[in-house]
């Protein structure tokens, strides 16, 4: 097979890094050059809303640097990513064009859960030890310069993913007007985080006890994976060893601290600040061992093509996680979930029989999956006005792997499962939406109100249904014992609008049953 | 984990005291140590006493007054400077050894008056005479010459001499000139031939364009005469001066502030800064004044007054001024029988001509021992690199190269053949800059992406990375060196080199660049050791662990080879570890402000320094380790300047087989008792070592080692034969 060489790219908020990886054929690849340097570029977006010229100027030169060096290991592929201090920034079309331009790099945007999702998949990319962990009830803790994402997994399955705005720069910020010193930050970290922290508990952790974190930050895992790599283990820490930390950093001065840790002076401060959230968490989730797997978002991107490369030969399910999470955001609103998985199953076969019309894939299959899922999410706000409330909780809730386009598709396809169908042209609704995605919009709205039809009752009255193409009709049978008017009405109802996606008539033939 | 890795790390700070047992003793007492630029004049005076040494061939003995003169210069420039600079500052900061620089710039004064005043003892004592029996006679500037001689002096003068030169008067008009630093001139005093009493400074400059020895036609056989150019400039200048007597006329030769401050947060283009102070150096202020011994009062006084120069700064020399004109008499043909035969450095074993070079690294790291072994494998490994296809990117470290340097050519061929080439060329290489500025241009030229060094550091590293795209993928070489990328000083400079594709080291050297090059930020290091940041931390974690070994009774050593130790807080750790047991024994070639013996302090520690026919130069650290010993070589000292302002490598030597061969050169070293000095007990004076009956040449061994190396490599293998030969129970 042969050599294929690639480059992963992290704009970052506080620093660029790049990857040199080499894959050398199946599960065979090896980092041979990293990069990391620094450039506060969130120090910019987050307080000007822009990011000023000089810093522009800055990126573009270490970019070309980054250039020069792919060129120099000829690499086939590249993949370069901008994190929340590029996205939020509001020239950042221009911004993005002006790199292209000057570097010739193309740098696509993350969302806060593509992020995570890539943060999750570097981790999942150690292979063997990540499978291990999460054997027992873990959480990823990946702690960023704005928010941290607390990631539960139960049994080796994702349950919930949560973010929450106590990022160590935001932290540090809030503490800046209070002037306190190493010892006295503690204590105000603490208080700070703990209502939000309490808050978590009550919604996700409940009773759950977490044994293992998966820390994921730039401050205690290098230190970690350092310290462990001088006696060839994985970097876990247990209690005492993570409490040999804090004394490290209660005992020395910032300076010292610096020098024993082998970190600059000013990561000190985001050093406690991450060690605080840190313990604060594993005591209330009862953890007993911290391990740093050292990965970066670079190994996530890295993954991700490995993925797309078919380098991988045994692949961590990321779909079950991302359904996992629907189903725990469902369950968080009081969705039915028997309905959930009736609507699955209808829809998945609707999906499956009419790809030859639809033209769509694995991706827009798991679209519809979660809109399945959360169809009836709004219910909890809202019975008399699903569509929009239902909308709003898909819009405002984190659903990791999916980009905030994939998102807002998902949002879409719940809403008009109840309310009226806008169309593209009408007046500029589809706030974010290409002309392509809009089309996945109305495909899976079709195929979702069609699958929503046929349980109108929720009552599951229909079993067995197939679906089949046969000309110009989408011939769907079912086995039935009991009246269906109700379903059969609102098929009718919304075969209208599946014909004038698809072209294609849906058909109802029923078989009685005893 | 084992019992002495509990030391502590990340110790910043040197303890200034140590535990229980010696509760009282500060380590850091001034008292305990020597001032850095005595101890260094220490070292010019062993040089000097390698010319006094009456086994040494004659021409040899030349050679090192030559050294002794060149070095002095420098140090002038530099040391004496710097301290000059300081006294003007009015910094009071005492130095390591509780002197203020005022006291040190009066001490070392002293000690360099008395250092010529041997030199030219040395000189006309010993040497002039002993070339006066090999009948090579250098015609004094008393001496009377012959008709036939005069003639030819005139005739040498009239047509070489007279066309280049540019005399100068000084009078209200025309005011002093500026004389180049370094430069031989005659200064005379004239009068007026109009009968004007009033007398006048005029001055011209030896051409240095010019060869310096002049040799006399003779018709005795064997009989050699040589003239020094300034005599000969000297006895003409009444034909410069035309309307003018000459009053008197004598050599003299000025020295200036050589020390070049750089702020480079202020300068945009170092390059163009760097340039300027070059010019400026012409300008510095003249800090030492070398005249004839019987230059006129009147001349001396007008001297003294207008360059400003205090009575300590000049030098009343009982012979030709600068001394480096020895080289030029080494040089001259048909004396070879009284020079050191010349040695050839042989080739490398494991690299043969013509071999490929990635494939033999392949087979396993390779060690090469300079000038013993030749550099040429280096350049080869260079050239391969640059004609190689499959060769992607070459990045190297280049701090002094030779003129004509062959590596400087290769660099550009690989850049003109699509290779990424990547050369950091430190233009703050003092003494080469001009030189440097000069590869970096071409170099840009050709194609390479060049730096021109790293801001407020230098760097000193000598590193070559060669990446490779092969059939498993990219594989990196690795050249890591103790000593320049130099083809003329790697013949002869002492130094070590290793080659290797560790994968590991591999890794090291990519980050080495990548922060040289500010593509980013250093990394956790694998396996190499570098300054500024995590060498000195490192040093003194392995003297403490050889500390803690002894103090837990178990064997500690450490032994180490360096060109200067002058670092405190190592040093401060040298003592704490010899007060605790450990044994230490080093060679250091030059300053060393360490001082053995020193009861409950360093009486553990040996320090001795070897001035032979080739310049010591490598480093090594060895530090024992219980009983996993382990043998670093690299380019830093122990110096301050090392360890906290230079971007220096050290490198593990991981192969058992090269780590022994490492340790024969160390130990060989420690055992030389023909060309090592040993340092005496509190203070800082050598004494030749003459122990054991078996007179053990370090040098000497190590080129014949080399020799005996290569002859075995390049005996042919036995012919195939298809002859069985069984063995016997007679043995046969």
């Amino acid at each position: 097979m042969a050599i294929k060489t690639f480059a992963a790219i992290d704009v970052g908020s506080f620093e660029l890094t790049m990857k040199i990886y080499e894959f050398k054929g199946k599960d065979k690849a090896r980092v041979i050059d990293t990069m990391v340097t620094r450039l506060a570029l969130g120090a910019d977006t987050y307080t000007t809303g822009k990011i000023s010229n000089e810093k522009v100027e800055e990126l573009c030169r270490i970019l070309s640097d980054f250039r020069r060096v792919m060129d120099s290991y000829q690499v086939s592929a590249y993949k370069a990513y901008g994190t929340s201090a590029i996205r939020e920034t509001e020239n950042c079309a221009i911004l993005l064009d002006k790199i292209e331009q000057r570097t010739g790099i193309h740098v696509d945007l993350l969302s806060n859960s593509e992020q995570r999702f890539l943060d999750y998949k570097s981790i999942a990319s150690t292979g063997d030890m990540f499978r291990r962990v999460i054997e027992e009830n873990t959480a990823i803790l990946d702690i960023g310069g704005g928010s941290i994402q607390i990631s539960l997994f139960e049994k080796d399955t994702l349950v919930s993913t949560q973010n929450l705005r106590l990022g160590v720069l935001r932290i540090q910020e809030r503490l800046k007007p209070f002037r306190a010193d190493l010892s006295q930050m503690e204590g105000l970290i603490d208080e700070m985080v703990s209502a939000q922290l309490g808050t978590y508990r009550k919604l996700y952790l409940q009773d759950r006890t977490v044994k293992n974190i998966i820390i994921v930050d730039d401050y205690i895992a290098p230190w970690a994976v350092r310290r462990a790599s001088a006696g060839g283990v994985e970097a876990v820490l247990d209690r005492a060893q993570f409490t040999q930390l804090q004394q490290i950093l209660h005992s020395h001065s910032e300076y010292q601290t610096a020098v024993s840790m082998d970190i600059p002076e000013e990561k000190v401060p985001l050093l406690l600040i991450s060690v605080v959230l840190t313990r604060r968490i594993a005591e209330m989730m009862g953890a007993e061992k911290i391990w740093a797997p050292g990965t970066t978002l670079s190994d996530g991107i890295a993954y991700e093509y490995m993925e797309k490369q078919n380098l991988l030969s045994r692949k961590h399910d990321f779909e079950k996680d991302i359904i996992a999470c629907a189903v725990n955001i469902s369950k968080r609103y009081m969705g039915s979930r028997s309905r959930a998985e009736t609507l699955r199953t209808i829809a998945g076969t609707i999906f499956d029989s009419t790809k030859k019309i639809h033209g769509m894939g694995a991706r827009e299959h798991l679209f519809l999956d979660i809109a399945a899922i959360l169809h009836d999410c709004g219910k909890y706000i809202s019975l008399t006005n699903l569509g929009d409330r239902s909308f709003d909780i898909v819009m405002n809730t984190e659903i990791i792997g999916l980009s905030h386009l994939e998102r807002e598709i998902v949002a879409y396809v719940v809403k008009f499962n109840h309310s009226p169908f806008e169309y593209y042209a009408t007046g500029g609704k589809y706030r974010n939406l290409d002309r392509e995605s809009y089309l996945i919009v109305a495909k899976l709205t079709a195929i979702l109100r069609m699958a929503n039809a046929l349980d109108r009752s929720h009552k599951k009255k229909m079993v067995e249904v197939k679906a089949k193409l046969q000309e110009n009709e989408l011939i769907l049978t079912a086995d039935t014992a009991d009246n269906v008017l109700l379903e059969q009405a609102y098929f009718e109802e919304v075969a209208d609008f599946f014909q004038e996606v698809f072209s294609v008539r849906p058909v109802l033939r029923l078989r009685k049953t005893l | 984990m084992k019992k002495a890795d509990r030391t502590e790390k990340g110790k910043t700070k040197t303890n200034k005291t140590t535990g229980t047992a010696a509760e009282k003793i500060d380590f850091t007492n001034p008292a305990y140590y020597t001032n850095r630029e005595l101890s260094w004049v220490e070292f010019d005076s062993r040089v000097l006493g390698e010319a006094a040494d009456v086994t040494n061939p004659l021409f040899e003995r030349l050679k090192f007054l030559s050294i002794v003169s060149s070095n002095l210069d420098e140090f002038v420039m530099v040391r004496m400077g710097s301290l000059s600079d300081m006294i003007h500052a009015g910094v009071t900061k005492t130095d390591i050894a509780g002197m203020t620089p005022k006291q040190q710039l009066s001490a070392v004064s002293e000690e360099v008056h008395r250092l010529v005043a041997e030199q030219y003892r040395i000189l006309n004592t010993e040497l002039l005479p002993a070339l006066e029996q090999e009948r090579l006679h250098l015609v004094g500037p008393a001496e009377k010459l012959s008709d036939a001689d005069q003639k030819f002096c005139h005739e040498y003068f009239e047509s070489n001499v007279y066309p280049v030169l540019t005399p100068m008067a000084v009078d209200s008009s025309r005011p002093f000139p500026l004389i180049r630093n370094r430069s031989l001139n005659i200064g005379a005093l004239v009068s007026k031939k109009d009968g004007h009493a009033e007398l006048e400074f005029a001055t011209v400059q030896v051409p240095d364009v010019l060869p310096r020895i002049v040799e006399l036609p003779t018709r005795e056989r064997g009989q050699r005469r040589v003239i020094l150019l300034e005599t000969l400039v000297r006895q003409h200048m009444d034909q410069l001066f035309l309307n003018y007597d000459i009053v008197c006329a004598s050599p003299y030769r000025i020295t200036r502030n050589g020390d070049m401050t750089i702020d480079e947060d202020e300068t945009e283009d170092l390059l163009k800064e760097i340039e300027k102070q070059i010019k400026m150096r012409q300008r510095g202020e003249a800090i030492r004044l070398e005249v004839d011994a019987t230059m006129d009062k009147r001349l001396l006084k007008f001297l003294k007054k207008e360059l400003d120069i205090h009575e300590a700064e000049i030098y009343r020399i009982d012979g030709p001024l600068d001394l480096t004109v020895c080289m030029k008499i080494y040089a001259l043909e048909g004396y070879e029988r009284l020079k050191q035969a010349k040695y050839t450095p042989q080739m490398v074993p494991e690299l043969p001509d013509g071999c490929d070079i990635f494939a033999q690294i392949r087979k396993g790291d390779i060690l090469m021992h300079h000038p013993y072994q030749s550099f040429q494998p280096v350049v080869d490994f260079i050239r391969q690199a640059a004609q190689d296809p499959d060769v992607l990117a070459i990045k190297q470290t280049l701090y002094r190269v030779s003129g004509n340097s062959p590596i400087i050519a290769a660099l550009a061929i690989a850049a003109e053949n699509g290779k990424q080439v990547t050369v950091l060329v430190e233009l703050k290489a003092r003494f080469d800059e001009e030189h440097n500025i000069v590869w970096a241009r071409m170099l840009e030229k050709a194609g390479c992406h060049v730096i021109y060094g790293l801001m407020g550091l230098k760097t000193h590293s000598k590193i070559t990375l060669v990446v490779r795209r092969e059939e498993d993928g990219i594989r990196r070489y690795v050249h890591l060196g103790t000593g320049n990328y130099n083809d003329s000083t790697a013949k002869l400079y002492t130094d070590l080199g290793l080659l290797t594709c560790s994968e590991a080291i591999g890794e090291d050297a990519t980050a080495v660049f990548n922060m040289l090059s500010g593509y980013s930020e250093p990394k956790l290091w694998n396996r190499l050791i570098l300054a500024p940041l995590w060498m000195k931390e490192r040093f003194l974690y392995l003297i403490r662990r050889e500390q803690q070994y002894a103090l837990e009774g178990h064997k500690a050593e450490i032994k180490a080879k360096m060109n200067s130790l002058c670092d405190q807080d190592i040093i401060a750790a040298l003592y704490e570890a010899s007060a605790a047991g450990v044994q230490i024994d080093l060679v250091v070639r030059g300053i060393c402000c360490l001082q053995v013996g020193i009861p409950g302090v360093s009486e553990n520690i040996r320090v001795r320094s070897i001035v032979g026919t080739f310049l010591e130069h490598s480093r090594i650290f060895y530090f024992r380790n219980d009983e996993n010993p382990e043998v670093f070589c690299g380019s830093a000292d122990w110096m301050t300047r090392n360890l906290d302002r230079r971007v220096e490598i050290i490198f593990p030597i991981e192969d058992e087989k090269l780590k022994a061969e490492v340790m024969h050169v160390l130990e060989l070293e420690l055992e030389d008792n023909r060309k090592a000095s040993e340092l005496q007990p509190c203070g800082r004076e050598y004494v030749k070592v003459r122990r054991g009956r078996k007179a053990v040449l370090s040098q000497d061994i190590f080129c014949r080692e080399a020799i005996a190396k290569a002859k075995a490599a390049a005996k042919p293998l036995p012919q195939e034969s298809r002859t069985f030969t069984p063995q016997t129970s007679s043995g046969r």
